[in-house]
Order: structure tokens, then sequence, then C-alpha cells
């Protein structure tokens, strides 16, 4: 098919000469990112390498001091607020689910302003996110200061689709979860991505996330980033990078992926 | 690898308008179109009748581009009502087989109790809660009284850079609008003093009027509320921000009780600046008194000082200022229990903010009045 050619060589979502700058620190140094569509890409990099601030960068919820994002093709500032709702869902790390709400009216929120459903029909939708997640259903009339570490993150993975968007960024979305819950969390994002075609940009640290799950992974070192899939970055001879991938945590993760691709 | 997985479904040309369209009649439908979120209540609008009427029925759904997780659960909602999909395509089944796989649950409903007796229990859990909250300040306020003292006792264990921090933000920076607000209350009083006495042609009693109840009341009323509202409230908050992050509950882990290192502090911080502030409030309303003098009474400021000492003595100015300590533990007393007993949310800082502005208030009022009843049985 002629349109789907075109669909995936056309970048989603194009960051260019990013530059951020904290006082006198340099987050990102003049870096650009093309995330296609349809994709699940991870962004790995150590603490403090500048991931949560890129991805804020990426979703226009920060200036950079240089530079422009582009979501098809427009810039994510001329972006209107209801549309920008519609293409974008994001898992922030804290989860960020607002405290005065219900777990099922937080995700409800979203439906609420920006479309013209009635109530009951709201809630049958929150139930069906909530079990795509992974919670029951009883748990969306609990408040969030009554969850879990790893239930906060799977309310606000739900919330993240609440208007199936297009593009979803997760910030560490396993990084409380048990390993169960977190291949859970990992199996969860691939079947949207297979099912409903989402682009998924993933931060973590999970290397079996990263090795499992990602076509192609995005290494924030040296206020750079380097795009590629992890068969290629495993040959980098960056000290970082290398380290990265051939530390005693990459074998590891490298046996499940092989495991996970076996079957 | 998933790097690009090829059966993707195309987003629609325009993703913030997109529509659904329902075609055919009978027993046989076909929707085209985007059957998503905003499209939603619009198919399900156009399918109402159809979808009652009975079995046997089929709808295609070839030509429909772009479905998401809302409008699988309709179509999911729609075979479990005996209508047959036809058409569905590739990349649509595994979505649909997704949501239908799901076990869904309606949430569960929050019990809601009809209005009238929602005021019957809100006014019996007032009362007990009344109780409750009663016993919960006796309690605090002794056991911040035993740490306050025990920490006087064993000096070593104050903690001088927490207590000076303290006294800087409840005393220094509340330094200008004390003194602003009992100038003010000054010149309110003596306002109408002169207004109120003139008639009788006593309105030189003005100066004492004022002098007196500035010294006695005034002075130490004003500034008690005043800091209430800002330093009470202030260590509501920030006991209560350390407690949703759990940063109670690490110095407990660490074996350091938050009393010691939180309350007490803050309590002897207040305790000393009230009786300062106090003391500033009541030369700023004297200064206060001086000016009303000067322009409604034509009574210069040097008069006015030579009058000052026989309308005052030492002992007004003692009643007001014995006051100000006492006032100052309770409010300090009440602002970190409510900080203490923030439980999780945000919300709840700012509702526990609310209540100890009210209560420290409150009692500053009540004990004051006790203070007025006390010193005019002993004559003072
Ligand atoms: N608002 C801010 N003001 C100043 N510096 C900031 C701000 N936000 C982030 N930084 C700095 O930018 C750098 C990158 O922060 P960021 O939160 O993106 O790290 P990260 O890669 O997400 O780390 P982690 O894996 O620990 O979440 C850090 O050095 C941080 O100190
Ligand atoms: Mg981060």
């Amino acid at each position: 098919m002629t349109t789907r050619t075109k669909a995936q060589t056309e970048p989603i979502l194009s960051a260019r000469g990013i530059v951020n700058r904290f006082g006198k620190q340099v987050v990102h140094d003049k870096l650009s990112l093309e995330i296609v569509r349809g994709e699940i890409i991870g962004i790995a990099g150590g603490s403090g390498s500048g991931k949560s601030v890129l991805l804020k960068t990426l979703v226009g919820l920060h200036q950079p001091d240089a530079g422009e994002v582009l979501l098809n093709g427009k810039t994510i500032q001329s972006i209107g607020a209801a549309e920008k709702a519609a293409q974008i869902g994001v898992l922030f790390q804290q989860g960020a689910l607002f405290s005065s709400l219900s777990v099922a009216q937080n995700i409800m929120l979203p439906m609420r302003e920006h479309t013209a459903l009635p109530a009951n029909e709201q809630e049958q939708i929150a139930a069906m996110k909530l079990a795509l997640a992974g919670l029951p259903a009883d748990s969306g009339i609990k408040f969030p200061s009554a969850l879990s570490g790893g239930m906060v993150k799977r309310a606000a993975f739900a919330r993240a689709l609440a208007l199936d968007p297009k593009i979803l960024f997760l910030d560490e979305p396993t990084s409380d979860l048990d390993p169960i819950a977190a291949s859970g969390i990992d199996a969860l994002i691939r079947q949207l991505n297979d099912s409903l075609g989402i682009t998924v940009v993933i931060v973590t640290h999970d290397l079996t996330t990263l090795f499992t799950i990602c076509g192609r992974i995005a290494v924030l070192v040296d206020r750079k980033i380097t795009v590629d899939t992890a068969d290629k970055l495993m040959k980098s001879d960056h000290p970082w990078i290398h380290e990265f991938f051939h530390g005693p945590r990459a074998e590891g993760a490298m046996k499940a992926r092989n495991i996970s691709h076996g079957n | 690898m998933t790097s690009v997985p090829a059966n993707k479904q195309q987003a629609s040309a325009d993703p913030s308008r997109p529509t659904v369209v329902v075609s055919g009649d009978g027993d046989k439908l076909a929707l085209a179109g985007a059957l998503v979120i905003f499209t939603l209540a619009e198919a399900r609008n156009s399918l109402k009748k159809w979808s009652k009427q009975g079995s046997s029925r089929s709808l295609d759904v070839a030509r429909l581009d772009s479905l998401d997780t809302p409008g699988a659960l309709f179509l999911c909602g729609l075979r479990d009502k005996g209508v047959e999909l036809t058409g569905v395509r590739a990349e649509h089944r595994a979505l649909l087989d997704l949501v239908c796989g799901l076990d869904l649950k309606p949430l569960p409903k929050v019990e809601s109790v009809p209005r009238w007796r929602q005021i019957v229990i809100q006014l019996g859990k007032g009362a007990h809660d009344a109780r409750h909250e009663a016993l919960d300040v006796i309690t605090f306020v002794g056991r911040a009284a035993s740490w306050t003292v025990s920490a006087m006792i064993h000096p070593h264990s104050l903690r001088p850079a927490s207590i000076s921090r303290h006294v800087a933000e409840t005393g220094i920076h509340a330094l200008p609008i004390i003194g602003l607000m009992a100038v003010m209350i000054a010149v309110v009083i003596g306002y109408q003093g002169v207004a109120q006495l003139r008639p009788y042609g006593g309105e030189d009693f003005t100066i004492n009027l004022v002098a007196v109840s500035v010294l006695r009341e005034m002075g130490v009323l004003i500034t008690a509320i005043m800091v209430a509202g800002r330093s009470g409230s202030a260590f509501t908050a920030e006991i209560g921000v350390m407690q949703t992050r759990e940063e109670v509950d690490a110095l407990k882990v660490m074996g350091i009780e938050p009393m010691q290192v939180l309350v007490v502090p803050r309590v002897i911080a207040l305790v000393i600046t009230l009786p300062l502030l106090t003391f500033v409030a009541d030369i700023m309303g004297l200064i206060g008194g001086a000016a009303i003098s000067q322009f409604l009474l034509d009574v210069s400021p040097t008069q006015y000082l030579t009058r000052l000492p026989r309308v005052v003595d030492g002992s007004d100015l003692f009643v007001g200022l014995f006051k100000a300590p006492i006032f100052a533990f309770f409010i300090a007393c009440i602002g970190c229990m409510h900080g203490l007993r923030v439980s999780g949310s945000a919300e709840s800082v700012g509702r526990e903010t609310t209540r100890a502005v009210v209560k420290s208030i409150f009692l500053v009022l009540v004990l004051d009045a006790f203070f007025s009843i006390l010193f005019e049985k002993l004559g003072v």
C-alpha cells in the first residue's frame, strides 16, 4: 500500500536542534530525534541525563532554549488544546493523578472535557481502561492517596489512554512494579501498539523493556542522542553505551529478550 | 523485533474532526468512517432503534477506517446482543479480540445517602468529632509541653539553627505588617472614641481609651490573630507536605522523634517571637494614639507623652504581654498538630491548614475572654 509506506517514512513527531539549559548546566545540546509512526522507541540514559526534560520538551510542556518540535508537521506550540489531548497521552514519572478525584474520575476527566458522551458510557469506558491497565474495577472508586506505587502507575497509564491517543509518552512505566506486573505492562504496550497502532515513546531504565519491546533505542549521553536498534547499539564503542549494554544486568535482560523472541 | 509493524491502521485525515456514516437498511447495515471516542455518541444514536429490533442482524464494518478502544467496546456490546459483525479488517480484529476479551465489571457505585439523612449524620458526626478534637488538642498540647520542657532541661537536644530560622520567619518578617495593623487599630479606636465621647465633652478620655485598650487587649489580640493566620498556617503546610512525602515517617524510622525536631523548635520560636511582636504592636499602637491626639484633639506629642504615664501603668502592659507566650504556645501547637494529621493527598494539606487557622484563632479568643474575667476578678 502506498499510503502505508508514506506513513512509515514520514515521522509522527520530530525534534530538531533541541537545546535545553538550566542556568549554566546544558542538558541537551542541539539534539535531534525523529519518531516514526507506529514504532515503539525507548529513551535510555543515566540518571540526570535529561530524559524527563526531553520528554517534557517533546510533548510541549517545556519550551526549549533553541530548536523546535513538530507533531504531524506542525509545531507543537501551535496545536490546539483539544487536538493535542486527542493526539498525545502522557504517563508522568510520579503518576500525577489528581488527588481530589477518584481513579475513575481521573480517567473520565479528559472524556468529560473533550467528548459529548453521557456519564454512564464514560463510566463503561473508564472501567474498560482500568481493565486494560490491569486494575480491578473496584479500584475505580479509590482515591490516589489510597493506592500503592504500582497501582498509581497503572491508574496513570489508564488515564493516559483515556482518549486513545495516537502517540503515548511513558516516563518510567515499569519502575514501581513487581517483575510480573512489569512484564504485564510490557505486554500491554506491545498489544496496544499492535492493535491500535499507537506510537509509544518509553523513557526507561528497565533493560528488559528496552530489549523486548522497543524497536529502536535512543541513548542520551553527553547531551546528545544516539538512536539505533539494540543490536547495533551493542556494537557501539562509546564507553557508556558499551557499559550499558554489556553490564551484568544487560546480560540477564538479553536472555529475557531471546526467550520472548523465541516463542 | 517490533521495529515498525506493518499492519497499522491509518489515522483519519483530520484527526480533530472524524466522522462516522451509517448506511443500508433493514437487518443489514454498514458503518464507514471512524468509530472513535469522538464519534461514538453519533454512532450510538444512529443505531439506537436498530439495535433494539429482533435478531439475525448484521453490521458491516469493512469500510471502517479507524477504530479505537471505546469504539471496539461498542462493537463488542453489539456483538453480545446478537449482532453479527461482518467484514472485520485484520487490523481491527486484534483490537476487538483484546477489548472483548477483557473481563469487564461495572464500576462499583459509591453509596448515596438521602440529603435529610446526611444532615442528621453530619450533626451526630460533628458532635462526636468535636469531642475527639478537644481530647486530641489536650493530648497534643500536653505532649508538646512535656517535650518542650524536656528540651529546656537538656539544652543539648535544642536545635538552635532551626529555632533561629523560625524566629526570623515568624517574627522579623512579620514586623512591618504587625506594626501597620497596630497603628490602624489605634486610629480606628481613636476615631470612634472621639465621635462617641465628644457630645459629653469627654473627648480627652480618648487618650485613655486608646492606650488602655491597645496595651491590655488589642495589641496582643491582633498580633496573635495575625501570627495564627501567617505562621500557624505555615507550620501546618510545612509539616503537612513533609507528611505527604513520607518525610515524617523517614524521621521516625531513623529514630528521630518528630515532636522533638519539628514541633519543639516551632513552639519555642513562636513563644519567643509573639511577646516581642506584641511589644512592637503596643508601641506602634501608642504612636497611632499620638497621631490621633495630634490631629483630632490638638494634643501635641510631648503633652501626649506626659499624660501617658497617668492613664496607663505597668500592669496594663504586663497584662497584654503576659498573654502573648500563652497564645503563642497554643497557636504553634495547633499548627503542628494539624500538620502531623495530614494524610496522603495535597487536598488534605489544604483542609488541615484551614482547620488549624480557624481553631487557633478561636482558641485565642476563648483564652482571651477567660483572661479578661480572671484579671477582672484578681483586680489587676
Ligand atoms: N526545573 C529544573 N531546574 C533546574 N534544573 C533542572 C530542572 N529540571 C531538571 N533539571 C536538571 O536537568 C537534568 C536532567 O533532569 P531529568 O529530570 O531530565 O533527569 P532524568 O534523565 O529524567 O533522570 P532520572 O532517570 O533520575 O529520572 C538534571 O541534572 C536536573 O538537575
Ligand atoms: Mg526522570
